[in-house]
């Protein structure tokens, strides 16, 4: 082995599973889900065929390492890091120009406020979540006595005017509402006595019974299931009073309903599973990171569009119902806004967008974004505090 | 018939004109040597399906597919009863004046064997190739059950016990990402992501999926396509498209591509009336080399 990569392929051969381990650490670190048994898996793979040269080795730990698309290029760079020998591999923690890790962000990495109680007047958005790790998800156990009494009146007060220790005690209610799409038929089928199938299986068990005559015909009738739920979110600035909020209430549809999360600003950002797991702490995080002008406002065309391509298209959005949340201050090109959600409509069952703005005096749906989405929108609600937020999950549930 | 290395895969691989680069040739001679399940993921038309039917037949080794689509179930993936034949023999057995014993009427002559099962019980001498399809069109029951399979090789049919396989099968999984697979299955798996190929490399496969077709045609085929997938359609072209292409502009007699031959022929590459629209506003000579 020629160049760079020299360095480790000595190591490799020295010791392929010290080797094996310090690329797997190197990896962990830079938040790719790294069990010991892939860097096991690595060093019998290297055993099995020694790499010959810089290629043949990125492509053996690519294969034994990777687990998805998404974490090719912090694999890349961690690879070029180590193997290349230009970093330490203990210096790319947090660095600017890496690559944004993925799920779990490092400790030291710089991160959207944390704290809710404390969100500063510094440049960071204030989008904290009251609470970190362990003591998420317990809101209101911090000491919001004064107000946690009170949740009622809170309930019907405009998310952009309640205080960060309000929304805190509004979180266990905004998490746990009860999501439920309306049902379509999903192609299995179970024994019902007024089914539509016979079920020779059945039918033919029972026939043992009467000598082997098929007296008795057992049916089934198709099972019906709910249908997908698809949330897409915009954090940009002009929504930042409200997107904490919301991002509770996706991650009860995400727990609950086992809806698919997306939150946008300038780039789409798939969340599911940082909220299903309960982080949305690292749902922001990443959201901020693959954001960098993220109070620069919002191109909801193309975040549509990205959606459409990656997901919508492949059937993450048909026959579901699709709840777009912005307030449709488009900075981007509103003919492009037009175009995907005519596409989205096309896939989707229903389509209903929040606008929190909806329910000021006088509203009308005149936002460059707005007023080009609204032909393709099946339901446009204010969704502005949480009592409103019950509107929508009623909306989720209405057939077509 | 054990293969050495990587380098071995992709000769073999070449040998029924299939083009793999380094990095597939790497995750398939793995998949076959370590041994372990190999998830491929890439955009659609990259030539997942492909890979692991050319696999099969590189190794002379049937191959066996099962494809997922929403509601698969163990009935059809695994195993099923044959209720018509097993009626018949009651019946039969009814009119000679006999009975028959429920375990004569589930014994293997009555069992309809799915891919799963077949891939299980496939006798060799080499593994047979099990490409289970489109895993992410399946629900997560259906997955949770596959995952258990790949970890034992062996399946449990109640009325017969348990099955182990002899000559484990090797397993190639694909994905179309419209759903998260479930990181217990993924954590299983090896993982391999496909690109496109080069323009060079799509020459080299068009070409020798379409024989007699001129280096020129196919040249100029295959820069189109990279403008195409890097343009903004609906549909990017895979490599079954460009493929495609090239056969009906042969067919037309086309020696280059131009604006005239791409106008006739687009239909072939390009499969949404939108992305057809748009290509031909932009100007269809853009196409052109």
């Amino acid at each position: 082995m020629t160049g760079g990569g020299a360095h480790f392929a000595r190591a490799l051969d020295r010791d392929a599973p010290l080797a094996a381990v310090a690329l797997g650490r190197a990896l962990r670190d830079a938040g790719l889900p790294v069990t010991p048994d892939r860097s096991a898996r690595f060093a019998a793979a290297t055993a099995l065929s020694p790499p010959r040269d810089r290629s043949s080795l990125y492509w053996t730990a690519r294969v034994a390492f990777v687990s998805s698309h998404e974490q090719l290029p912090a694999f890349d760079a961690v690879f070029g890091a180590v193997v290349d020998g230009l970093v330490d591999p203990a210096d790319s923690r947090g660095q600017a120009g890496a690559p944004a890790p993925l799920e779990a962000a490092p400790p030291d990495a710089p991160t959207v406020e944390r704290q809710g109680g404390e969100a500063a007047d510094g440049g960071a958005p204030r989008l904290g979540l009251g609470g970190d790790g362990e003591g998420e998800g317990e809101g209101v156990e911090r000491p919001v006595a004064s107000v946690a009494s009170d949740v009622e009146r809170l309930a019907d007060t405009n998310f952009g005017e309640l205080e960060p220790a309000e929304l805190d005690a509004l979180a266990v209610l905004l998490r746990s509402l009860a999501f439920a799409t309306p049902p379509r038929r999903a192609r299995r089928a179970r024994l019902a006595r007024r089914g539509e199938r016979l079920d020779v299986r059945a039918t033919l068990r029972r026939a043992q019974r009467t000598g082997g005559d098929p007296v008795r015909h057992e049916r089934r009738r198709r099972r019906e299931q709910p249908r997908p739920l698809v949330a897409l979110l915009d954090v940009s600035g002009s929504m930042e009073a409200y997107a904490r909020a919301y991002l509770l209430f996706l991650e009860g549809a995400a727990r609950g309903a086992r809806a698919e999360a997306f939150v946008f600003a300038t780039r789409l950002t798939r969340v599911t599973k940082a909220l299903r797991d309960g982080r949305p702490h690292a749902a922001l995080d990443r959201a901020a990171r693959a954001a960098p002008d993220w109070s620069g406002g919002t191109k909801i065309g193309e975040a549509l569009k990205a959606f459409n391509d990656r997901w919508g298209r492949r059937g993450m959005a048909r026959d579901a119902v699709v709840v777009v949340l912005s307030d449709g201050w488009e900075r981007g090109d509103p003919s492009l806004v037009a175009r995907e959600m005519e596409r989205l409509s096309r896939l989707a069952y229903r389509v209903i967008w929040v606008n929190p703005r909806a329910a000021a005096f006088g509203f009308q749906p005149v936002a460059g974004g707005m007023a080009a989405a609204l032909p393709f929108v099946d339901e446009l609600l204010s969704g502005h505090t949480a009592n409103a937020l019950d509107d929508v999950v009623e909306a989720i549930g209405r057939t077509r | 018939m054990t293969v050495e290395s990587p380098a071995e895969v992709a000769d073999r691989l070449a040998g029924v004109d299939y083009l793999a680069d380094e990095g597939l040739a790497t995750a398939l001679f793995l998949a076959l040597r370590l041994p372990q399940p190999l998830l491929l993921e890439g955009e659609a038309g990259v030539g997942k399906t492909e890979a692991a039917k050319a696999l099969a037949q590189a190794l002379d080794t049937p191959l066996i597919r099962l494809q997922c689509y929403e509601g698969i179930d163990v009935s059809e993936a695994l195993y099923e009863w044959n209720y018509p034949r097993q009626l018949l023999r009651i019946r039969l057995a009814e009119a000679q004046g006999g009975d028959i014993a429920e375990e004569d009427l589930f014994d293997e002559t009555y069992l309809v064997r799915r891919p799963l099962l077949q891939a299980i019980e496939h006798e060799g001498p080499r593994p047979a190739v099990l490409l289970i399809d489109e895993l992410d069109r399946a629900d997560h029951d259906f997955e949770a059950f596959l995952l258990e399979l790949l970890a034992e090789s062996s399946v449990t049919v109640p009325e017969l016990g348990t099955i182990r396989a002899t000559n484990p099968p090797v397993v190639v999984l694909t994905s179309n990402r419209t759903r998260d697979l479930h990181d217990a299955l993924k954590r299983r798996c090896l993982y391999h992501w496909i690109d496109y190929p080069s323009p060079e490399r799509e020459v080299e496969i068009v070409r020798r999926r379409v024989p007699g077709s001129a280096r020129e045609l196919a040249e100029d085929v295959a820069a189109a396509v990279a403008r195409l997938r890097a343009s903004d359609v609906q549909k990017p072209p895979g490599i079954a498209e460009a493929i495609d292409w090239v056969a009906a502009l042969r067919l037309l007699g086309a020696e280059r591509l131009d604006a005239a031959s791409a106008g006739r022929t687009l239909g072939s590459v390009l499969k949404y009336r939108e992305d057809q629209e748009s290509v031909r506003a932009e100007g269809l000579e853009r196409l052109a080399p």
